[in-house]
């Protein structure tokens, strides 16, 4: 059973220093169990500009057991995988404590951006990439960052307008953006999922 | 001694971040004190811990093996200091434990009548004998701790004899407050005394049994492990650390009381230093070094709180409640009278019988270390009778005897001694 009063203590606090943290935690839809993290792309990193959406999947057995996270948004890093998402961090898995929380795990994701460690990868591909011949792994990460992670280049109305076009009532469509953090794709997502 | 601090947190019940739970974020219910010295709720660390291996703090990752006791002191301390938050996490944690049919231990209500004296109150702390036992007679009186703190002081070591002169200056205020908070149910010193030295605690120390010392009033004798005065229990790791959420606490609290006893316990501080070298060599139990082996899975014992039983077990037979009642093999042998930890009704005149670690899936593992040891008959005899055995007593394995020579263990049904501390009395059938 997960303990929801904790993930709603977790929410609140997430979104009190939001401003500080810039890492935004939000619910899936009207269940507390899937969540949307969302973390900046580290400065000074091929990720700087960046805003990368995180599904969170939330087990029973919640906080005594890691929550299960994967990038949504593509992403070019040697322990993230390029086709999947999954995240290799020793954290999310056996170094798991029940102390930590959703923004402190978003944060050591956020951290595993700024740090990545070729040696153990979850992404065979770019990890080899990294150790062999690093400025293409750099150019790749930045282009991935540019064409995946920057969907929000486009203007809130231009979102809201092409959403209208397919047909949505435009008060559920600014809510459902407003819910998933701006991202038109989510949105959609979460319109069609009612 | 107003601490303006005080009666903020008592009127708007503002939560002092030191009080939360790690875990669940809330007001701490039930406290437990991990020997790091890091606090969480009773259910918080209970269920935090590992079922097969060594636990570890949620906070700093200290290893650990005994699920610790939970501290009165502090219980009480949390009730006098949140009275209506505290009433609402209990009455949320009732709800809960009525739908796992699992509850943790209470206390009675006559508790919260007290608050001052830990010893006095708690349905855990068995030993009559202790120290403290002056104390529990004289639970109704406000100035009863006063007094011990007062006369206490005088038979300090030449040294503090200039404290003894401001404590009596002071004895007159602290006991106006007292009998006034009492009254009140606010915190005052008489709730946060050391058990050894009487006196307000400073940088307390929380054992295993959930009983609370100066970490200067810690001894350990050389070679020995460290033991509760209150209880007799023994510490099973090491020193203790610092609860520095509690030390701190006291700090702000009572600010004078503290500054005399910390320049107080500075002039003493050359023997502490060699009492805490002596301890450094705190052990472990050995039998840890492999715990998977021979572990219950999830299985704790409910006296001195190890998690999970190494080696023997023994499960209550006639203990009614889903949770069971167990206990390892040592706590059965030196027949620790603690009582349950979820508020089992177990009696002394419960049968016991004795339950082999279910190797199950690890019976690869069995075959290496049945090579290197001459106890074959032991190992695979257990395996092939572990589920027989969990149903109905039978007659003592063979091989069992000169496995457990140095114990009284061999019998697979003992029935426990009726008395509370006499030793040896154990009948084997």
């Amino acid at each position: 059973m997960i303990d929801f009063a904790r993930v709603q203590k977790e929410l609140q606090e997430c979104t009190r220093d939001m401003e500080a943290s810039g890492i935004r935690v939000s619910p899936k839809g009207d269940t507390l169990a899937r969540l949307i993290g969302t973390i900046p792309g580290p400065i000074g990193t091929p990720y700087e500009g960046g805003t990368f959406q995180i599904d969170i999947s939330l087990p029973d057995g919640y906080p005594f057991e890691p929550p299960k996270m994967q990038f949504a948004t593509k992403v070019w890093h040697p322990n993230i995988s390029s086709q999947s998402g999954a995240i290799c961090l020793d954290i999310l898995k056996d170094q798991w404590s029940p102390a930590l929380t959703l923004k402190t795990a978003l944060l050591s994701v956020q951290a595993l951006l700024s740090a990545p460690e070729p040696d153990d990868p979850q992404d065979a591909v770019v990890a080899q990439q990294y150790l062999k011949d690093y400025q293409t792994f750099v150019g790749t990460a930045r282009y991935w960052t540019e064409t995946f992670a920057k969907a929000s280049s486009l203007g809130v109305e231009e979102k809201v307008q092409k959403l209208l076009e397919m047909g949505f009532a435009e008060a559920l469509v600014r809510s459902a953006l407003e819910a998933v953090g701006g991202d038109e794709n989510l949105a959609l997502e979460k319109l069609c999922s009612g | 001694m107003e601490d303006p601090n005080t009666h903020d947190n008592v009127d708007s019940e503002k939560i002092s971040e030191s009080f939360l739970c790690c875990v669940c974020l809330e007001l701490l219910y039930k406290p437990v004190v991990l020997s790091c010295g890091h606090i969480s709720c009773f259910w918080c660390v209970h269920k935090s811990m590992d079922i097969l291996h060594e636990s570890h703090c949620p906070i700093c990752r200290h290893p650990y093996n005994h699920f610790p006791t939970i501290c009165q002191m502090l219980h009480l301390l949390l009730l006098k200091e949140y009275p209506i938050a505290y009433k609402r996490r209990e009455n949320q944690i009732l709800e809960e434990e009525k739908e796992t049919g699992i509850f943790s231990p209470q206390f009675n209500s006559q508790a919260y009548n007290h608050g001052g004296d830990p010893a006095s109150l708690s349905i855990m702390d068995f030993e009559s004998k202790s120290p403290s036992d002056s104390l529990s007679t004289r639970k109704g009186e406000p100035y009863a701790n006063l007094e011990l703190l007062n006369s206490d002081s005088q038979v300090q070591d030449d040294g503090v004899c200039a404290l003894i002169e401001i404590r009596n200056g002071n004895s007159e205020v602290i006991g106006n407050v007292s009998l006034k908070e009492n009254t009140s149910k606010q915190v005052s010193v008489s709730d946060v005394l050391c058990l050894a030295c009487k006196q307000l605690l400073l940088r307390p120390v929380v054992l295993n049994c959930g009983h609370v010392y100066c970490e200067s009033c810690i001894i350990i004798p050389a070679g020995e492990m460290l033991k509760c005065q209150v209880c007799q229990t023994l510490h099973p790791r090491g020193f203790p650390k610092v609860c520095l959420e509690l030390d701190h606490y006291l700090e702000q609290n009572f600010p004078k009381e503290y500054v005399l006893r910390r320049d107080a316990v500075q002039l003493k501080q050359v023997d502490f230093e060699r009492s805490t070298e002596s301890c450094k060599q705190g052990k472990n139990p050995p039998c840890l070094a492999e715990p998977h082996l021979n572990a219950h899975i999830a299985v704790g014992c409910d006296s001195c709180g190890i998690i999970p039983i190494i080696g023997d077990r023994y499960k209550c037979k006639d203990c009614v409640e889903k949770i069971g009642f167990d206990l390892c093999g040592d706590c059965y042998n030196t027949c620790s009278k603690l009582p349950g930890r979820f508020n089992q009704q177990h009696t002394p005149e419960h049968k016991f019988e004795l339950v082999r670690p279910n190797f199950g899936s690890s019976r690869f593992r069995l075959v290496t270390v049945q090579l290197g040891d001459n106890s074959t008959s032991f190992l695979v005899g257990t395996y092939a009778s572990e589920d027989s055995e969990n149903g109905s007593p039978r007659p003592a394995l063979p091989s069992d005897a000169q496995e457990n020579a140095d114990s009284s263990s061999a019998a697979i049904v003992a029935s426990t001694d009726g008395g509370e501390d006499q030793t040896g009395s154990q009948s084997t059938s």
